[in-house]
């Protein structure tokens, strides 16, 4: 199965939307959830969420919290702030706004 | 807000980096174990569940360093490593670290000591209000009366009249205050107080004094414009430090002291910090409004009401938005008018000097300078020293720096082989001289703090009153951030070559020898370090040796006087209500009383004994020549005059050369006599026959008011202008009083206050105190007596400074010879250490261990002799800008210029020959095995 790169730039905007739509989730759960509603065309390297997690910590769109998972594991569960909430308009704005571009420029007779 | 809040979540992060770091490991952890778990459900061994799950996760290590420098403190870590890598390497070479710690430290410390008197002399301002508002009239301070109507380059001093003029007229001033120039000393008792009158310096201040500057009382409250009004209560403001001395007691606001014997009633304190508007190093105790000037005895008494005395300073507030130059031009129109509404009082030499007459506003923040013109040239002095000193400090320092660089190559070099960044090997290099720069600073603050107390106790020990003297030894923050950026510069002059040199480290150099190498990096930064330091030492030394060749001569100067078995008593008859003939017989009941006391010799009294820093002048008008023109109020031409008792000149030990002395024959009813030094009969006379002229003073009108009965030995009075030959003086029968010819008043009743009674004391003898103050008290116990010591020391006073600055700059001029001594013998011996094996050689070839020393001595010495060539110049340049300080001594004075370089040379030969006798005692076979 063939698995596409996700567009740069886009990773804030697809953890911001996941977090939205999901409320608490730790990283593994991202993963999956983002990798499952894009019926597993989008693949991201694991690995890279956790340092866009932290930058998303420091810029205060997300909070962190440990808890338990179902299998009694404890992990870190990010939740959305309300700065998050307004940074995830921003970014959905600014990528309809490209894709919008790009889909008039490749439509253009 | 917000960015606030993200520079919290770093800092949170940066203290909490640990749990951090470790929850991230955690987090990542399970990531990878959940995965694998999903891959092992689905049907893999779990060796390949795990490295599958690796595969989609990424490269961990560098995810996790992501992850951490995405909070932006890796900057931060490395300086942390970097600093705990310097300590741990500064720990492990002790001797290393506390040698250049305490070398530093002495630099740093006199550079120190010395800002914190530049700042607080000549930088600080007024603790006021608002000290950028005040403007003080006058370019510079003018000491401390001016009469007639016109002032000499520029209108500094004002009288009441003006005062009030310039006060009503000029909107651009909020407030402008007024106040006695020169700083008196009133006698002062407490109502009701057992103990006798002391002196106190203190000033008389106009009303709105206190709110111009903007301050309010500690206690009490401070003076109003509603005091300084004519018939108002005297009432008077007392210092914090005089209050604290009468043990901050509250009842002082309220009572009653009677200044100069006149009651004044104390309302209020003024605060701890304020030490009144002139830096200077007796600050006022009492503060008194304008108007009861009149209230004081005749001697104080006059100058208010007198259009053309002027005796008072300005300073004003502008309102804020204001301009100085619009204030400074509508204050001159308001003095021509003035000087014009007076134009019928005017002498001709002032009415044709009325186009001339202006005046200038300057920034008054700061106070009146006069302390700071006193001492401005002299603290430069010392700063250029210090620095001098501190830069060879540097060098010393930099080259102990390049011989440990010298001896860590080997280890930087494999550093830089196993890959180390060359950015971070000078960052680690740095970050070690910044932390011996910074400790080196923090031993230099002490350094300074003791050595200001040791200058201002050498230089201010006795001030006058209990104000005590307003210069703070203790660092303030300008002194700290001082000492810190000074530390960082010679962190960064002493730590960038050696930081350099670990960039031309070749990673080859790890893999030889390092004893094999021939390479000789860094051989000739050290050497010009050491011409460097040379070349300063001389500089510091010849300075030093002029200062104390011209301190020396100032001392032994002749002065004109006796100075041994003398003893100065200094009373002050002006505080007690004698009437003006009672003077006379005052003074001989004195020096009849104190001529019983056994062991004294004689006693004669005078206005002003020799240099204690009081005289009068006035322009003289020799009979049969014309009036003095306009000419005569310059400087130049004045006079200086002193009134004395008979048996005056033998007192003093002044050797009368023609004619007689002032003597008993003198008295109120016969011819008015003086006696003129040499120095007036060779300016007024030509030297010839002066004995039997006549002459006068334009201001008592007459040319005729003294006939010349004797020329006395030029004698030393003024205590300034000691490089400039001594003035004309004359002197003047106590028992006579002038009188001016249109009025017939008597001209000068204050100069029958005589201050100083000289005793000759019998060689062997001694005279105590108690016994001096037993014989006076037996004439007049209300008659204060200010102090009682040897002529000897009034002289020695004089010189203190001189003494001072001569002493700081020879010990500095020492420290830095021994410096650039150690810095030469370091270097010698370094090399002595690199040639071991050539010298073996040298030695087993046949060379004679003569031939050897003089081999690594020549080499030491050449480097000195350069530094020398440099120096010399650079010293004759230091000389010129002693230039005044050296009292008429030639800055060119090849005696002291030579000794400089003969000390130095000598000292680093030294230095040199140490290591070069050692190198001449190796042992060949030894060094030649040494590899």
């Amino acid at each position: 199965m063939h698995r596409d790169e996700i567009p740069p730039g886009t990773l804030y905007l697809l953890i911001l939307k996941t977090l939205a739509r999901s409320g608490e989730l730790h990283g593994y759960e991202i993963a999956n959830s983002i990798q499952r509603i894009s019926d597993d065309v989008l693949q991201v390297e694991e690995g890279s969420l956790y340092p866009a997690l932290q930058r998303m910590l420091i810029k205060g769109w997300v909070t962190a919290k440990w808890g338990t998972t179902a299998g009694n594991r404890r992990a870190r569960y990010y939740q959305l702030t309300a700065a998050g909430r307004k940074q995830l308009a921003v970014e959905m704005s600014q990528f309809e706004r490209v894709i919008g571009a790009i889909t008039r420029v490749i439509e253009a007779v | 807000m917000y960015w606030l809040r993200e520079i919290a979540r770093r800092l949170r992060m940066l203290v909490h980096r640990r749990q951090f770091d470790a929850d991230l490991e955690e987090e990542m952890q399970l990531h990878l174990e959940l995965r694998q778990q999903e891959h092992i459900e689905s049907g893999m061994t779990a060796d390949s569940a795990r490295a599958a799950a690796r595969r989609r996760f990424g490269n961990v290590t560098a995810l996790r360093e992501k992850s951490h420098m995405a909070w932006g403190w890796e900057w931060f870590e490395s300086l942390l490593y970097d600093t705990r890598y310097a300590l741990r390497r500064l720990r492990k070479s002790p001797s290393f670290t506390i040698t250049v710690v305490l070398t530093l430290a002495l630099g740093i410390g006199a550079t120190t000591s010395i800002f914190t008197l530049f700042y607080e002399v000549l930088l600080k301002s007024l603790t006021v209000a608002n000290p950028g508002e005040l403007y003080r009239l006058g370019k510079e301070a003018r000491c401390c009366y001016w009469g007639g109507y016109s002032q000499e380059n520029e209108y500094s001093l004002v009288s009441y009249d003006l005062y009030k003029r310039f006060r009503g007229h000029t909107q651009g001033f909020a407030e402008l205050a007024a106040f006695q120039a020169s700083d008196p000393l009133f006698g002062v008792q407490r109502s009701g107080g057992t103990e006798s009158a002391q002196s106190y310096p203190g000033e008389f201040v106009s009303g709105n004094y206190f709110a111009m500057f903007g301050i309010s009382a500690y206690a009490g409250r401070l003076l109003t414009s509603t005091d300084d009004q004519p018939g108002a209560p005297a009432v008077a403001v007392m210092s914090y430090r005089l209050w604290q001395q009468y043990g901050s007691d509250p009842s002082i606001v309220g009572s009653v002291f009677h200044i100069d014997n006149t009651p004044f009633i104390i309302v209020g304190v003024t605060p701890p910090s304020f030490f009144g508007d002139t830096l200077r190093s007796d600050p006022p105790d009492f503060f008194l409004p304008l108007n009861s000037e009149t209230l004081m005895p005749q001697a104080d008494a006059g100058d208010l009401n007198q259009a053309d005395q002027y005796w008072l300073d300005l300073i004003g507030r502008i309102r804020p938005g204001t301009e100085s130059a619009a204030i400074e031009a509508q204050m001159r129109v308001e003095l021509k008018q003035w000087l014009l509404s007076h134009q019928s009082e005017m002498s001709a030499n002032d009415r044709a000097k009325l186009p001339e007459q202006t005046l200038f506003l300057r920034p008054g923040g700061s106070g009146i300078t006069s302390m700071r013109a006193e001492y401005e040239h002299w603290l430069q002095i010392l700063m250029m020293v210090s620095a001098f000193v501190l830069l060879i400090v540097c060098a010393n320092v930099a080259n102990l720096m390049f011989v440990r660089g010298m001896q860590r190559r080997r280890e930087t070099s494999l550093s830089v082989a196993l890959g180390a960044h060359t950015s971070r090997l000078v960052r680690q290099a740095l970050t070690e001289s910044i932390l011996l720069s910074l400790a080196g600073g923090v031993t230099g603050l002490l350094v300074a703090f003791a050595g200001t107390h040791l200058i201002l106790f050498f230089a201010f020990p006795s001030a006058r009153g209990v104000a005590g003297l307003p210069i703070h030894a203790s660092p303030s923050m300008p002194v700290l951030l001082f000492a810190f950026f000074v530390s960082l510069v010679a962190a960064v002059a002493f730590g960038v070559a050696p930081a350099w040199m670990t960039t031309r480290v070749d990673p080859i150099e790890a893999l030889r020898g390092m004893s094999r190498s021939t390479a000789r990096a860094g051989a000739l930064p050290r050497k010009m370090m050491v011409v460097f330091q040379a070349a300063l030492s001389l500089v510091l030394l010849a300075a030093s040796g002029l200062l104390t060749t011209a301190v020396h001569r100032l001392e032994n100067q002749r002065f004109g006087f006796l100075q041994e078995q003398r003893t100065i008593v200094r009373i002050d008859p002006g505080l007690v209500d004698y009437q003006p003939n009672q003077f006379t017989i005052l003074y001989d009941r004195i020096r009849a009383s104190l001529s019983t006391i056994p062991g004294v010799a004689a006693a004669a009294i005078c206005q002003y004994s020799p240099l204690s820093g009081n005289n009068w002048a006035s322009s003289v008008w020799l009979d049969g020549r014309p009036a003095p023109g306009p000419d005569a109020g310059k400087v130049e031409n004045m006079v200086y005059w002193d009134r004395v008792t008979p048996g005056y000149f033998s007192a003093i030990g002044t050797q009368i050369i023609v004619g007689r002395g002032i003597s008993e024959e003198d008295t109120a009813t016969s011819q008015h006599v003086a006696v003129i030094n040499e120095a007036f009969a060779k300016k007024y006379f030509n030297n010839e026959n002066s004995i039997g002229q006549y002459f006068g003073r334009p201001e008592l009108g007459s040319s005729r008011n003294y006939k010349i009965v004797g020329v006395v030995q030029n004698a030393r009075y003024l205590d300034f202008d000691f490089d400039k030959p001594i003035v004309p003086f004359f002197f003047l029968a106590e028992a006579q009083h002038d009188v001016v010819a249109k009025t017939g008043a008597d001209s000068n009743p204050g100069s029958h206050h005589l201050h100083d009674i000289i005793l000759v004391v019998r060689p062997g003898a001694t005279v105590s105190a108690a016994e001096i103050r037993q014989a006076i008290i037996s004439v007049d116990p209300r008659l204060p007596i200010e102090s009682i010591g040897t002529l000897g020391e009034q002289v020695s006073n004089q010189f203190r400074q001189q003494r001072l600055i001569a002493k700081l700059s020879s010990f500095f001029g020492m420290l830095s010879l021994v410096l650039a001594s150690i810095g030469l013998y370091g270097v010698t011996s370094y090399n002595v250490g690199q040639r071991t094996a050539e010298i073996g050689v040298c030695l087993a070839l046949g060379a004679t261990p003569a031939q050897v020393a003089a081999l690594v001595a020549r080499r030491g010495f050449a480097l000195v002799a350069v530094g020398l060539a440099v120096g010399f110049p650079l010293a004759l340049a230091v000389g010129k800008f002693l230039g005044s300080q050296l009292y008429g001594l030639s800055p060119y004075d090849p005696a002291t210029t030579f000794l400089a370089i003969v000390t130095l040379s000598f000292s680093t030969l030294v230095a040199a020959l140490i290591p070069a006798l050692r190198a001449s005692r190796i042992s060949p076979s030894e060094a030649l095995r040494a590899e």
